[in-house]
């Protein structure tokens, strides 16, 4: 059972609203922990319930959003930042690592920017119906080469990765979860689902890619695809690929993977158990028992003790458009539309994580493998640049609340303070002493007057800086 | 045998031609989001362009009858140059003036885009603006601004002293709810696209309120985020119902006349850019017998103008074009 204070416990709060959402200002985290965590989650999982971000606004002042014709990551980023709808717009980049499809082949902005938008509407709903759409949308259609696919000369290249990396994996429990056979059945069945004649770039825009099923061109035949046979097509193949406890564990471990802890290389679920196998299973469950619904499984994760517990906090890596996205929730820039928006989306890129541009259809390497020599500074350049910023309206709330402290903070409290109220996080007890130590050079924190203030503020935003580049700050 | 006519019909637009097409300077357009048109008919085209391609912030100078004539400006903040370029208008000597709402500024070129001058200052006080949307000036040179996040429209002298202000936050008469386009008629009135409200607000000159025209939908008379509005020498109110994809006309008293829907046929620009690229002369073919209203039809038009000689021109800004049509009182087959 739950601990009844947990339910407006701050830190718990902070770390829902760090994994589910993109992080939060230390304002938004306390007047959700008084809302409770159970009012809060309920709020989050039912994204049509909460105001929609002001698109309005977003077409008039880039208007270029209404066709992009570069890739319109930007966008994405302004929604990950704004969206009041944090958990809809989570998932759509959960979708978009697992389905993944890129810039690279695609080379057309719009069709990624309509494929992000599928999942942002569809992907907390039935796994089914996202499926679906997934299967008959363009721009995945023609990075897994279908267009490609006809009914006398098959590409099995879609057919392959839909089940393999799209909704069963390749094996679970040290079994095979389907066999080559399988895979050209499928790939038979995706026959003719195929893309109408587009408009070119030039002399006035591409128009958007529509899905466009050829009867002339579907294999028609009699297949057998896991055990099942008849004359199937897309659609029933989707039905049996659904019905799979393969598909279950699949998606509740990619569900556990992103939110809850950093499972092994999809690669590698074969012979690997889950990390909880328990709470998997649990999810597992919800998937059937509900129809497929992909929210009912996130509800049995987020209510979870696996999810909610101390152990859970700060073990996942941030991903680079987490850490871009949740410095900036935490610091309130860019909380309306303005120029830099662009630079602010490469961030991400110059992290590893080129978003709607994977390096393959397998994804991005996650977890740990995030971090290198060179990305390492390109994170901690850009936390610790963002978090000295008192300019910014995230920054001065921050220092406003360390002065509510008291009139003099000793060096312990001022670096406990910092890291209250950056994460609620702690570091560990070498990393706490040192922070200590620069704190020490300066004694004590004192505010009152306009020098004391400045003064103040200087040493704050560089005590803000200095937790930035610990590895603590590192994750989530 | 009979005919029926229902509705006002004494005057009926046909298209006439299409002018642009998407580049990112020179003889195209990227992301325009206004344009004005002189007396000699050459049309200044305000192109925002997009942060990845600063390069395409400029204002392109093409005639009507789709010569390219030059560009001017640049993106930056220095002056003369242009970060978030909103509307642009003309005086009656020929000079531009520029609206910047991300620098709150009014940049002012000769004819020719040679720098004059600017001015503009951020802030709500009276002569403050945040961030300046549309501008109309008058034939005495008084230059109406629509100061969006301030809710108001005020007017300047050339040279940017303040000379009265009307409007508030809201959505009752004389209201604003981030008004956008502005558009006087040949007798001073001032029309402005309360775009958050969904409709077309008039005054008199000094800021009378005297009517309002629509509400939010996308009916006839409704609008969906109208962001344009301009008034011919007949009296007619032309709207840029963008969200709505078309332009809606309306007669004096603010009565719904038509829509225009968009007709395009290849410009000559177009056609130019096609040849030399066979690949997509075959893509478009196979793609315009898929689906011929794709290519023909507004895409969010954002901006309307007359040319006081009976052309309705209408910028097309997705498509990187300028549709123009004809009014005519008589009876005019379409071509």
């Amino acid at each position: 059972m739950n601990k009844p204070a947990a339910e407006h416990d701050v830190a718990l709060m902070a770390h829902l609203l760090r994994r589910a959402c993109f992080g939060a200002s230390r304002d938004e985290i306390e007047a959700k922990a008084a809302q409770g965590y159970g009012p809060t989650l309920e709020e989050l999982l039912d994204p049509l319930g909460q105001p929609e971000i002001e698109e309005d606004l977003m077409f008039r002042l880039h208007p270029f959003w209404y066709q992009s014709p570069a890739l319109p990551s930007h966008e994405w980023v302004h929604r990950m930042i704004n969206s009041p709808r944090q958990l809809q717009e989570k998932m759509s980049l959960f979708w978009h690592m697992v389905f993944c499809a890129g810039y690279s082949k695609i080379d057309v902005g719009q069709e990624l920017g309509y494929m992000i938008a599928m999942f942002r509407e569809h992907g907390m709903g039935s796994f089914r119906d996202l499926l679906y759409r997934l299967c008959t949308n363009p721009g995945m259609l023609y990075y897994l080469d279908n267009n490609e696919s006809h009914k006398d000369t098959l590409n099995e290249n879609f057919g392959r990765e839909l089940l393999e990396l799209f909704s069963m994996g390749v094996g679970m429990d040290e079994e095979f979860n389907y066999t080559e056979d399988d895979v050209k059945a499928c790939a038979r069945a995706f026959t003719g689902w195929n893309i109408a004649p587009a408009y070119p770039p030039f002399p006035h825009g591409r128009s958007r890619w529509e899905f466009r099923f050829d009867p002339a061109d579907h294999d028609d035949g009699e297949k057998t695809f896991l055990g099942e046979t008849g004359r199937w097509n897309g659609d029933d193949v989707l039905d049996i690929i659904c019905k799979q406890p393969a598909t279950a564990r699949f998606i509740a471990r990619h569900l556990y993977s992103f939110f809850v802890a950093d499972e092994p290389p999809v690669p590698a679920w074969r012979l690997t158990a889950p990390l909880d196998l328990q709470l998997v299973q649990a999810m597992e469950q919800a998937y059937f028992d509900s129809g497929y619904d992909i929210t009912a499984m996130l509800r049995v994760l987020f209510t979870s003790e696996s999810f909610k517990s101390d152990a859970a906090r700060f073990v996942k890596v941030k991903s680079p458009a987490e850490m871009v996205v949740g410095t900036l929730r935490l610091v309130g820039d860019h909380r309306e539309i303005k120029p830099g928006l662009y630079e602010i989306s490469q961030k991400s890129t110059y992290m590893g994580m080129d978003l709607m541009n994977p390096p393959t259809v397998e994804g991005w390497h996650t977890g740990r493998e995030w971090i290198d020599s060179g990305t390492l500074v390109e994170r901690i350049n850009y936390a610790s640049e963002l978090l000295g910023n008192a300019d910014l309206p995230g920054v001065r709330s921050l220092v406003h609340r360390l002065k509510s402290r008291g009139p003099a903070l000793s060096p312990e409290v001022f670096v406990d303070g910092c890291l209250d109220l950056i994460g609620p996080m702690t570091v560990d007890a070498e990393t706490r002493l040192e922070l200590i130590s620069h704190a020490r050079r300066g004694g004590h924190l004192r505010h009152g007057s306009k020098s004391e203030d400045a003064e103040f503020t200087r040493r704050a935003g560089e005590m803000f800086q200095m937790i930035a580049s610990t590895p603590e700050f590192q994750f989530e | 045998m009979s005919t029926h006519f229902f509705g006002l019909n004494q005057r009926s637009y046909n298209y006439s031609h299409s002018l642009g097409r998407l580049e990112m300077s020179g003889t195209g357009f990227r992301s325009p989001v206004d344009f004005a048109i002189d007396a000699e008919g050459v049309a200044y085209v305000l192109n925002r362009s997009y942060e990845k391609r600063p390069d395409g912030v400029h204002v392109t100078m093409m005639s009507l009858e789709e010569e390219y004539i030059s560009e001017f400006s640049s993106y930056g903040e220095a002056q003369g140059q242009l970060v978030w370029p909103t509307s642009i208008a003309l005086d009656s000597q020929g000079n531009v003036y520029v609206s910047d709402e991300w620098l709150n500024r009014i940049t002012i070129f000769d004819k020719d885009g040679e720098l004059l001058g600017s001015w503009g200052k951020f802030g709500s006080g009276d002569g403050e603006l945040d961030r300046p949307a549309g501008i109309a000036i008058s034939a005495d040179g008084v230059l109406f601004i629509t100061d969006s996040r301030n809710h108001r429209v005020q007017q300047f002298s050339a040279d940017g002293r303040f000379m009265g202000k009307f409007g508030s936050f809201g959505d009752g008469p004389g209201q604003f709810n981030l008004p956008w386009g502005i558009g006087l008629d040949r007798d001073g009135r001032v029309f402005v696209a309360d775009w958050r409200n969904d409709r077309i607000q008039q005054f008199t000159a000094d800021g009378q309120w005297q009517a309002s025209f629509g509400q939010p939908g996308s009916g006839v008379g409704q609008f969906n985020r109208p962001n344009s509005v301009c008034v011919d020498e007949d009296g007619d109110i032309y709207v840029a119902d963008c969200f709505n994809n078309r332009v809606q006309v309306l007669d004096p008293e603010g009565r719904f006349v038509t829509a225009l829907l968009g007709d395009h046929r290849m410009s000559r620009l177009g056609k130019e850019k096609l040849t030399a690229n066979p690949d997509m002369i075959r893509q478009r073919a196979l793609a315009y017998a898929n689906n011929p209203d794709y290519e023909q039809r507004f895409d969010h038009p954002n901006a309307v103008k007359s040319d006081g000689h009976g052309r309705v021109c209408v910028l097309d800004p997705v498509r990187g074009r300028i549709q123009v049509y004809t009014k005519t009182n008589e009876p005019g087959l379409a071509q």
